[in-house]
């Protein structure tokens, strides 16, 4: 067995880009719920895929459907 | 005018008229400092995804409106002094909200008119499908 096996680095893209989405609303929580782990932590960059420029409005949008009830701060860890 | 889009969850306890009441309040506070109403949605009841002053469930409603700028603090003064209102969040359209909004209202436009031909098309196409009765008969 060859250790050494080179696996190609998955191109990550960018869905709010690849879908040439400009705004990205905090009324369709469902959306937001993709971006969110199972905890309700906002999934970082590195692993979502996001640009930039849509994980800093995609990360405000997910605070205001927080404040509003419509996402939880915390979701329930079961045990 | 900037437009401003403002959202509030009110008990879902209250009764129609009283819910009606408070929409009607706060219309009135931002018609009072030269505003206009534009749209108002109501969400109706929902599962609040945490307990706000143990309260379950709540009643949204969103009102877009047009405005100089006074009206915000205005209504924030009413919503911190309404016990009916348990959450608010009022904001100004920047310029990717106002683009995917203008789009909105075109799309509903369209949807108007495509409607009304409907209408009005509607009796025509009825005495097609008959006659295609007849001969499928």
């Amino acid at each position: 067995m060859d250790k050494k096996t080179f696996k190609p680095k998955k191109k990550r893209i960018c869905r709010f880009c690849s879908a040439g989405e400009d705004y990205i609303d905090f009324k369709d929580e469902k959306r937001l719920v993709r971006f969110l782990t199972e905890q309700g932590k906002i999934i970082p960059r590195r692993t979502s895929g996001n640009c930039a420029k849509h994980q800093r409005q995609l990360a405000n949008a997910v605070k205001r459907a927080r404040h509003l009830a419509l996402l939880p701060y915390i979701a329930d860890i079961p045990r | 005018m900037p437009y401003y889009e403002t959202i509030f969850i009110l008990d879902s306890l209250l009764t129609p008229e009283e819910i009606d009441k408070t929409i009607q309040q706060v219309q009135n506070l931002i018609e009072k400092s030269d505003g206009k109403v534009l749209n108002i949605d109501k969400w109706g009841k929902r599962r609040l995804a945490y307990e706000i002053q143990k309260k379950q469930y709540g009643f949204y409603v969103i009102i877009e409106f047009e405005d100089k700028g006074a009206s915000p603090a205005l209504l924030e003064n009413e919503y911190n002094y309404n016990d009916k209102i348990l959450r608010y969040l009022t904001y100004r359209f920047d310029k990717k909200k106002l683009r995917q909004w203008e789009k909105q209202q075109q799309k509903r436009k369209t949807e108007k008119v495509s409607k009304k031909k409907v209408v009005t098309e509607a009796p025509g196409d009825d005495k097609q499908i008959m006659t295609e009765d007849k001969n499928a008969i």
